[in-house]
């Protein structure tokens, strides 16, 4: 309860202090730009592909200016009453989340409003819906989890090598990879293949959100998936943030 | 609130370290149940970090800390008060809001919760400006939101750590009084400040922090203690004069104008005054120049020894001084003020009154 009471706290300073303009205005631009397609209609899977790359971009924006309201000073009195740490992180994390989750809303109503897909109903839209905002808060969490707050700067760093790794595939193959050594090669593989693992979720969650196609098993498992990485995101980035010294940015 | 613990801070050995820079090594305080305890030390000693390491924010390298009986401060966390030594609050909240949502956060609800805001509000006097945005206030308004906030569960302990930083004068003095009436409610209250007045007014004893331990501590009573130094200035001193006055002891020493007695005792100044007076000199000014809690912060943060063991330098016994009467020192004092007040230059007439005043304290 301590949570929702310091998250409603939190996203009342957002909507005060009129920084919520912004996620407004970028939902309207998107809509009349990408969304109403007069005299074009569209279908489902052509809102859910706008949708999919509009929130996870939406969520960078969101969550790091929710990170920068948690990382004050203003958060030791805060701190000093019964909100605990893991409330206090989760709060912002819910926060984040509320104002895309609020956001794609909104794109939804007025897509429903004034162009609505043929081929989407309710069904299809909450279909859709729960794989894409999972990997909003995959995103979100993996910020909170990077941010100076919880993660010293050197597991911060560690972390996002591990991450560049996990892309390395896209810059680091063809004749590049087959101009390294066998050793090498092998090595490099592996990590790539290890590291990918986690990100198959986000992209899979991505792919089942614009096809709604869940007449196999392996979309339910993605949404497991998506879910577990989620909590374990948020369970390392509390962990960390419950374990490290509190010192707030100036 | 809770009274069973007596000690409600008890520090062995505690160190901390930022990386390679060791900030607090080997520290060790007790303050006991329903004490106003001060911490004096320059800036960047340690004094926020120790106050933090109080309240759970920051973890110890080494050493044990107990809050309240808990060697886990984060569990008692709701019967701490904290109030930050920057006033930098959510200003785009109501002062009534602000401590609203801050009660929900500890766990107060209903018509309890509201009847608390209000009784706080009232009590740091911001019950007119409380549906005003917080951002409006001045430095010393939000201080008396940070006093609201931090008592608004009736704490066993508060912490407060330089509560009149970057306030003006006016601001200081209102947090100062503020704090001041925070005595008759019980707390035991844990003060951080590098201001020596603050410890003068609020405080029940002192402890210096320096080098990463506290170097010396002291009941502030105790150092009401007569023992200062004071300055005399005067029209002029003759050299027949001089000499007539530093025969009086080590610790008077003589300027064109001005006398100094170090480690002041009725005694000396007294005589002083008389051998001034009897000279025909014109006193302009007397006022202590190193209070006695001045005396031990320097000293200790100079890394000097202390006279005594408990760490306070003692009393002065009186020096070469020949034996008085104890009502010497009121006999002059009546004296110059009559002489000031016969006399045409005004500054006479006023100047005797601080050293009446010092008297009163022991410095003179």
């Amino acid at each position: 309860m301590r949570i929702l009471r310091f998250t409603g706290f939190t996203l009342l300073e957002y909507l005060r202090s009129g920084r919520v303009a912004l996620e407004i205005v970028a939902t309207l631009v998107v809509y009349f730009v990408f969304l109403r397609r007069v005299g074009l209609g569209m279908n489902a899977e052509y809102f859910f592909s706008v949708t999919g790359v509009y929130t996870p971009a939406l969520t960078l924006y969101s969550t790091a200016a929710f990170i920068g309201i948690g990382d004050r000073p203003q958060g030791y009195v805060l701190l000093s009453r019964g909100l605990s740490r893991a409330s206090y992180l989760l709060g912002i994390f819910l926060s984040s989340l509320v104002i895309v989750a609020g956001s794609y809303g909104l794109l939804s109503i007025m897509a429903a409003l004034f162009n609505r897909p043929p081929d989407l109903d309710l069904a299809g839209w909450l279909l859709g819906t729960l794989p894409l905002l999972l990997n909003v808060g995959l995103l979100s969490a993996l910020m909170i989890m990077l941010s100076p707050l919880v993660f010293a700067t050197g597991w911060r760093l560690f972390v996002l090598g591990l991450i560049a790794l996990a892309f390395s595939s896209n810059f680091i193959g063809g004749t590049v990879l087959e101009s390294l050594p066998e050793v090498v090669r092998t090595l490099l593989r592996a990590v790539q293949a290890i590291l990918g693992g986690p990100l198959v979720p986000a992209f899979y969650g991505f792919q089942l959100a614009v096809t709604r196609d869940y007449s196999t098993g392996t979309a339910v498992a993605n949404l497991f998936a998506q879910a577990s990485l989620l909590i374990s995101l948020l369970g390392l980035a509390i962990y960390s943030f419950s374990r490290r010294d509190l010192i707030f940015s100036q | 609130m809770s009274t069973d613990v007596i000690d409600s801070i008890e520090i062995v050995d505690l160190s901390k370290s930022y990386g390679n820079i060791q900030v607090l090594r080997g520290l060790s305080l007790r303050v006991a149940a329903g004490e106003v305890y001060g911490l004096l030390g320059p800036n960047g000693v340690g004094k926020s970090t120790l106050l933090h390491l109080m309240i759970g924010f920051l973890k110890p390298t080494s050493g044990s800390l107990r809050v309240l009986g808990s060697s886990r401060p984060d569990t008692v966390r709701a019967q701490i008060g904290y109030i930050p030594e920057r006033q930098r609050y959510h200003t785009r909240y109501t002062p009534r809001e602000y401590l609203r949502f801050i009660g929900e956060f500890s766990g107060m609800r209903g018509a309890d919760l509201i009847s608390r805001v209000e009784q706080e509000l009232d009590a740091v006097g911001l019950d007119a400006d409380a549906d005003r945005m917080m951002g409006t206030f001045s430095k010393g308004m939000l201080q008396r939101v940070g006093v609201a906030q931090a008592l608004l569960c009736d704490p066993a302990l508060l912490l407060i750590d330089e509560p009149t930083s970057g306030l003006d004068p006016g601001g200081q003095r209102e947090v100062i009084d503020l704090l001041a009436s925070l005595r008759d409610r019980g707390h035991t209250v844990f003060l951080c400040t590098h201001y020596l007045h603050e410890i003068e007014q609020l405080c029940d004893r002192v402890g210096v922090l320096t080098g990463g331990q506290i170097a010396v501590e002291a009941r502030v009573s105790d150092l009401r203690a007569p023992g200062g130094s004071v300055l005399i200035e005067v029209d002029s001193i003759s050299t027949e004069l001089r000499g007539s006055l530093e025969a009086i002891s080590r610790g008077v020493s003589c300027g064109t104008r001005t006398v100094r007695i170090v480690q002041n005792t009725p005694q000396t100044q007294a005589m002083v005054l008389r051998r001034l007076l009897d000279a025909g000199a014109a006193i302009i000014a007397l006022e202590p120049l190193e209070s006695p809690l001045e005396q031990l912060y320097v000293r200790a943060v100079r890394g000097l020894a202390f006279d005594s063991p408990a760490g306070p330098p003692a009393a002065p016994a009186p020096e070469a001084a020949p034996s008085r009467r104890p009502a010497e020192g009121d006999t002059l004092l009546n004296e110059l003020l009559r002489r000031g007040g016969s006399q045409d230059s005004a500054p006479g007439a006023t100047n005797a009154e601080p050293a009446a005043g010092d008297r009163e304290q022991g410095t003179a």
